[in-house]
Formats: C-alpha cells, structure tokens, sequence
C-alpha cells in the first residue's frame, strides 16, 4: 500500500519536484495541495487548497500519512500556513521546508547548531517563525537548504541566466566571494523522500547544499560557460551598487505591473540589496548531517549547470 | 580586524603567533592563507588606505647611476595593498629551465624545483585574478585561435606561450573585506617596522620595533615573522637590523630585467596574417602571445631567458604617421610617470616634432577618436582594464619589445647610506649593474630571430645590432622587479635563505617575495611571489600541525 504524501504547495517549482520525486519511488501516492492544485500527471491526484484557511486544510489533510510543507508565499502566510498545518496534523511525518535563511547574517562554516539569527528582514524572520512552529511538533523533519537550482527555478537559474546574458552579472570580485550553498532540486527532492523513509530523521533538522558549493563568482563563471555566455563581464562595486540602489527599485515596481499583465518576462530582473548582500556573505552551510544520516549524494555541478542550461535553451 | 597605529598609546607591546611584515600582494597572500588555520596573525602595514606622501618619502634613498635605475621610491608604494596599487597586471609563471643550475649562468639554479611550486601556481593566478593557470593557447582556449603570425616557423623561439592580465588587481582593496573579517587575524597600520631584536641567543627575532610617523611607536612580539616587504625594503631591514649579514650576501644578487623597445618588423603578408592583439579568455581575463626563447636554445647558445612581442613603432617619433601615437605623445604630462618614462622615452622635444605630432592627430582622427573611446570604455571605465596600447597596424609594421633576464652578479647590490629617513632609519643606495651575459642574451635573440623571421619567408626584421646596448639599458633596469636581495639556497655563505624562506641564522624569521629568487627569468615576478607565498603560508600552518 503506498504512503499517501500531501504535498503543500506541490504545484509550485519545488513542490513539483517533490511530487514527482514521490511518484517515481513508488514507496508514495503524493497528492498535489495548492491553490491551483494541477498535479501535471494523470496518475496523481491534485487538490485545491488554501492553506491559510485552517479548516480547508484539515479537510485537505484527511487520511494523509504524511506531509510535505513546500509552501512559498509572503511571510504572513507562510507563518499562517504553518500554524495551520501543525495544529491540523496527528502522529503522522511532516517534512517543512525552511531555508538557510534563518541563520541570517551568519559567517563561517554553519551546522545545524549555530544560532538562528534570521535578521536578514521579514522572509529570514518569517522562516524562523515557521520553523519554530513546525520545531514544536515531533514527528517534524525540518530541512534547510541553500540556494535551489536546476531546471524550472526562477530565482537561481532563470533569473542568473537573464542577468549573464545581459552582462549584469559576472565576476563580481569581492561582491562575489560568498558561497553559493547550491543544492540541486532533484537534491532536495530526494532529501525529502529520504526524510519522510527514515524515522530516524524525525524531530532533527538538516541542512541542505552540495559539498563544496562553489562561490557565486564560480557559479556564475560556470554557468556562463554551460550557457554560452562568454567571456564573463568584470563588474566593478560602483556598479554593483548602482544597480542594488538605483535600478532596483524601478525594475522591482516595473516587474509587479506587468507581472499582473502577465508580461513579466520582458521586465529586466532586478538585483534588489538583499542579493547584493547574500552574494558577498561567507557563510558555507555544512550538509554533513544530511549526508550521514539521510545517505544524501549531491548532483554533480557541471551536470547541474548542463541540465540547467539545457532548459533555458529550450524555454526560450 | 583593521586596527591603526596611531589610535594606540606610545610604547604599546602587541603580539602574535604569526607577524607578516608588508601588506602587499605577498603579505596578503600569506595573510589570507593563514585565515582560520587557528594561528593568531598580525599584519604590519607601514602606510594607510590611501596614498601619503610622507609615507612614501621614507623609500626614498640614491642611486649610484641615475640613468640606469629609477628612484628607490618609484615603482613601490608604501601603503595598504602594496605596490599592486600601482601594478600592470602581468602574470606568467617561471619556466622550468629558470630553476636549473646552468653551467653558462654564473650562481643560476634555485634549491627547489619547479615541481615545489606548481601546486601552488594556480591559487596564485586566482588571487591575482588572472584567470585560469593555462598559459599556453592550447590550454587557455577550447578552439584553434588565429596564429601570432602565419606561416612563421622556428626551430629557436615559441608563439604559444601566453601572459594572462590581472585586472590588475589591488590586492588591498580586493582583499581588505576577508581581512576585516577574519577571526584571529588583525591588519596594524602606519606601522613601520624599523628593527628587528634579536633574542638573547642571537639565533632567533626576539621582537619588531615598530615606529610611526606621529613619534610613537612599540614592540611585537611573535613566535614567527614574514617579511614581505619587497626587495628593496627586505634588504634594508636586515641590514640596518644586521640580521642575516654574516657573509655579506643581503641585498647583493640584486636583479631587475632587461626590457627594450627596437628595431623594425615588416611582414609580408596582409594585415590579417599577424596578430597582436589579445585573445579575451571565457573567464575574461586578456591573454597575448609573445615569441619565447626556447630553453633547448637557451642551452645551446649559453644564454639567459627571452621573450618579446610584436610593440608599436615608438612612440617619440612623429614618422609612425599614427595619430592613437601622436596623441598619446602629446597626453604625455597626464601619463603617471611609471609609465610614462617607456612611453616617451627621454628625447628632448622640439616644437617641430610636437607640430608633426598635432598634424598626425588631425590627419588621422577617425582612428584616434575610435581607439580613445575604446580605451575610455574599456581601460578607464573598466574594473577589468584592457592592459596596453595595441596598434593594428595596416602596413603589418611592428617594432621589437623585448623582456630578458638578467643573471646574477653580487656586484649589483642595494646597501644602506648614512643618511637616514625620519624614523631614524638608515636609507638604500642602488648600485645596480648588468653585464655582458645580459648583453649577451639579448643580442644572440634578436639575431637569431632576425634570421627566423627571414627564413621562414614571413617578412624581415631590421634592427641596428650596435643599439642593442644602448636600447636595452636606455631606461635603465625595468621598473618595479626587485629581485633577488635575500636569495634562497643551501649554503650560507652565497645565499640568505633555505628552502623554506627562512633566514638560515634565524631560527624564526622567514622572507616572502621576489627578494628570495636565485635567478630573474624572463616572467615578470609577481605571481611567482605570490605563489611562493601560499608555500611559505602551507609550511608555516604544516609546521605547527
């Protein structure tokens, strides 16, 4: 009999990863949760769900033997989506999906024991809040990834490729020396369908990035390569910083309009501070609790980029 | 953490388990290396953040002959990233045959091979931000690249070897935000380091004496000390602190290169046969070939390292006709003088030549606003600098610029004179010499490719072989490679450091940089310092380990 998985937030770029992931073990029937609930396949099940509403979400819930919270959105919902989903589940595995954005501003090599500091503005302070619910819950496996790339991942390949093929980006120098913590989402899929098999794994939490995540000046040199776009440019910090203060602001309102257009591809992504920021910190998350204990293995870097290349070939 | 000299109180004793002397590229390398290895660092920088003429003046000192070696305080900066301030960013390794022993080079052949630094070579070319460690075509470039200059075959000289371009890279400010940042590891400014102390037994440095120029001053103490101060400056300080001086050997072996701009290279063939251009790298770092001496004919012939490349006609002379030459003749008082002194040359300018340059500008302005707006957009504005003036030239009409090595000889020296600097300080005299091997070099290479360049039937190379002399010393020793003034090897009696860069009477005091060469190469020293560097930073974290 398989394990029937709801997955939150299963129709979104992570989420669907997860489901597929389920699907193909054979170990689950994952059942897709979200507000547009279309599972893509035939064979899974999809179901419309508002996770702020609490008693839709027990609703949703019914006969699950196990949840998967891959819920994204604004930090009040995320925050309410969580105390939904814990006050809503009994006795059964939940895997929630925090993010390294919990320990913040932190430097150095980070474990699952350094402090959460989550002072990096309302989506590091949301994080913590969610996770310190879903921490509350004992049957809860509570993972931590890097940055997620890979095919279909706005954030760290779409929007990295738009910005080496415009030259926005390249060699940041100093701006570019933070680690990357890449963790490749067939990765973190696979991270969640270890975690809901291993019992073990209930009530710890884990962090997620492949070893010896490159720094972002190496990600981006590579992935340039994997995308054709060379020779890299050099950018200077001057210009880092026109870009973070100066074309942030305008991009950033530019692409919430003709997001609500549906135009949203033809907007210049920006490059808000907070990247800025996230580019030069140096902080490398340690995944070696995960890798022991979740036997994890970590999608080689030039294949990654390869798949990731491959895709925005073929979506553009 | 950056800490200043001046905002601690007169007589302040600080200490550390590592003290690096000098806040330059090998300073910062070795700094940066030892970062998180658990040992307690200090790094001494003698200037601040920015450019201080009062800083700077206490490098100043004589040169025996003023027309053969630029003022000790040209070409080095005293202050927080060192002479990289100033750099021109060219990197390229040692080659193998410059470690050797060569019967025909008097005191040539290091005590390590180049084995002992190639694992370190690779770091080093990233620091620096040259890209990667590929410094041949082949290995540079995934395609086939245009040819340096078709059709063009020798048994005696290479075209695939490249020189790769740091951006060029301050180090100071590229680095200053981990050096910041690191635990353990404190960065001590306007901390000038007038003495070493000998402990008790004379046989290690018990403490520095630091001063500044606001009169006060202290001590450090350290388990071991780096010095990675240049060579002219590491020489000093032993000397004035009689360290390391028992067989007179500091500050002799004193080398720079030899480097010149001569004669005419006309090819044959169209202008598309002959490249001199740069090839830009998918790491975007500008690559250029250059025509090498080969180390079998090095031996053959019995002289040093060689290499050369395809210049523009100089620039003093107005009958080049180009007006991007004319012009840059003409900015010649907005050119710092590093580089305005090979640029321009010492020729005295008439009104007429300056006229001839003005009617080449003019007649010529298409070109000359085409190659100003591109050096505008991609040197000035650029963080990654287009290195040099490239001057395609339309008759395939090139001059020779050439860069050799020069062999050691222990008459070439930096000693200390009696007048001193403000801190008290004794400063340096140059006495630097070259020799008729270096004569020697330069003059068998430019024959022998003369001869290939006509043999091969790709053009002809003209040059007056009796100005070889003279053009190659015309600007004296070539500004900036200090070389050799603590050299490394296994007697004492001929050298100053082992093979460790430890200072062979001391047992706790080692020398980073170019100071510690045995011999000069034809490569410009930089990343071989740094590299050299990363080994000294891998001993000193194995040697507590």
């Amino acid at each position: 009999m398989k394990q029937r998985i709801v997955v939150l937030g299963g129709d979104g770029f992570i989420g669907r990863a997860v489901v597929s992931a389920l699907d193909d073990s054979g170990w689950a029937a994952p059942v897709v949760a979200g507000r547009r609930a279309r599972s893509g396949s035939e064979r899974v099940e999809g179901v419309v769900v508002d996770a702020t509403d609490a008693k839709a979400l027990g609703l949703a819930l019914r006969g699950a033997d196990g949840v998967v919270n891959c819920l994204a959105g604004p930090p009040a919902a995320m925050i309410a989506a969580a105390e939904n989903l814990f006050a809503s589940v009994v006795d059964i595995p939940v895997v929630h999906l925090s993010s390294m954005a919990v320990y913040g501003s932190a430097t150095g090599i980070v474990d699952e024991t350094a402090p959460l500091r989550a002072d990096l503005g309302p989506y590091s302070e949301a994080k913590l809040r969610a996770e310190t619910v879903a921490a509350a819950y004992p049957r809860a496996i509570i993972l931590r990834p890097g940055c997620v790339y890979g095919p279909a991942s706005a954030q760290w390949t779409e929007r990295i490729a738009r910005l080496l093929q415009a030259r926005r980006i390249g060699d940041l120098g100093a701006g570019g020396d933070g680690c990357s913590n890449l963790v490749h989402v067939a990765d973190l899929a696979g991270a969640v369908l270890a975690a809901l098999r291993t019992p073990a794994a209930q009530g710890h939490r884990y962090n997620l990035a492949m070893a010896n995540a490159p720094l972002w000046n190496d990600y981006f040199f590579l992935f340039a390569r994997a995308l054709g776009a060379v020779p890299i440019a050099r950018l200077s910090q001057r210009r880092l910083v026109i870009e973070g203060k100066i074309l942030a602001p305008p991009l950033k309102i530019a692409e919430i309009i003709a997001g609500k257009a549906g135009f949203k591809a033809i907007v210049p992504p920006p490059i808000p501070p907070s990247l800025l920021r996230l580019w030069r910190q140096e902080i490398r998350l340690s995944a070696a609790k995960a890798e022991r204990e979740l036997s994890l293995e970590w999608t080689d870097l030039s294949r990654g980029l390869a798949d990731a290349a491959a895709w925005i070939k073929a979506a553009s | 953490m950056i800490l200043d000299s001046y905002d601690l109180p007169d007589g302040f004793d600080l200490d550390a388990e590592i003290c690096i002397v000098g806040a330059g590229a090998v300073g910062i390398a070795v700094a940066l290396s030892l970062i998180d290895s658990g040992q307690r660092v200090l790094l001494l920088e003698a200037g601040g953040f920015e450019p201080d003429p009062e800083t700077q003046s206490l490098y100043a000192g004589q040169v025996d002959d003023g027309g053969l070696h630029p003022p000790p305080d040209h070409y080095r900066e005293r202050r927080f990233g060192g002479s990289t301030t100033i750099w021109g960013g060219r990197t390229m390794p040692f080659d193998a045959i410059d470690f050797e022993p060569r019967p025909y080079v008097e005191h040539s052949g290091w005590p390590i091979g180049p084995e002992s630094l190639r694992p370190f070579y690779a770091h080093a070319t990233r620091l620096c931000e040259a890209g990667d460690h590929a410094f041949t075509i082949e290995s540079a470039f995934d395609g086939p690249r245009r040819p340096m200059i078709d059709g063009f075959a020798s048994d005696h000289f290479t075209t695939n070897t490249l020189e790769r371009f740091s951006c060029p890279t301050d180090f100071g400010r590229r680095y200053r935000h981990k050096l910041e940042a690191a635990k353990d590891l404190r960065v001590l400014l306007h901390a000038n380091v007038v003495s070493l102390i000998r402990s008790e037994s004379g046989t290690a440095i018990r403490c520095l004496k630091v001063r500044t120029l606001r009169g006060t001053g202290g001590l450090v103490s350290a388990g071991r000390i780096v010095l990675a101060l240049g060579g002219l400056e590491t020489a000093r300080l032993l000397l004035a602190s009689q360290v390391g001086t028992r067989y007179d050997v500091v500050g002799r072996y004193y080398m720079c290169h030899l480097a010149g701009t001569i004669g005419t290279l006309r090819f044959s063939g169209p202008a598309a046969s002959v490249w001199n251009g740069y090839d830009v790298a998918d790491d975007g770092t500008y690559c250029r070939r250059r025509l090498a001496l080969r180390p079998e004919t090095q031996r053959e012939l019995g002289i040093g390292n060689f290499v050369a490349r395809l210049h523009h006609p100089r620039i003093p002379d107005p009958r080049h006709h180009n007006g991007i030459l004319s012009a840059l003749y003409l900015a010649k008082p907005l050119i710092p003088y590093e580089y305005r002194k090979r640029l321009h040359g010492n020729d005295a300018a008439s009104f007429g030549i300056w006229v001839r340059h003005v009617i080449n500008v003019v007649t010529d302005l298409p070109e000359t606003l085409r190659f100003m707006l591109h050096f505008l957009r991609y040197r000035r504005l650029s963080e990654r600098k287009f290195p040099s003036i490239v001057i395609r030239s339309k008759a395939n009409y090139f001059s020779l610029d050439f860069h050799a090595e020069q062999v050691p000889d222990p008459a070439s020296r930096v000693y200390l004179i009696d007048e001193t600097d403000q801190l008290g300080m004794k400063r340096i005299g140059i006495d630097w010499r070259y020799g008729a091997k270096d004569v020697e070099t330069v003059s068998r290479s430019l024959a022998l490719l003369a001869e290939d360049i006509a043999s091969s039937g790709v053009g002809r190379f003209d040059y007056d072989p009796a100005s070889v002399e003279y053009e190659m010393t015309r600007y004296g020793a070539y500004g900036g490679h200090h070389i050799g003034t603590a050299r490394m090897g296994c007697d004492p009696a001929t050298s100053v450091v082992d093979t460790d860069c430890r200072v062979h009477e001391i047992s706790n005091l080692y020398v980073a940089g170019s100071a510690v060469f045995p011999t000069s190469s034809q490569a410009n020293p930089t990343l071989t310092a740094v590299a050299l560097a990363l080994r000294l930073a891998t001993h000193l974290k194995e040697g507590d380990s």
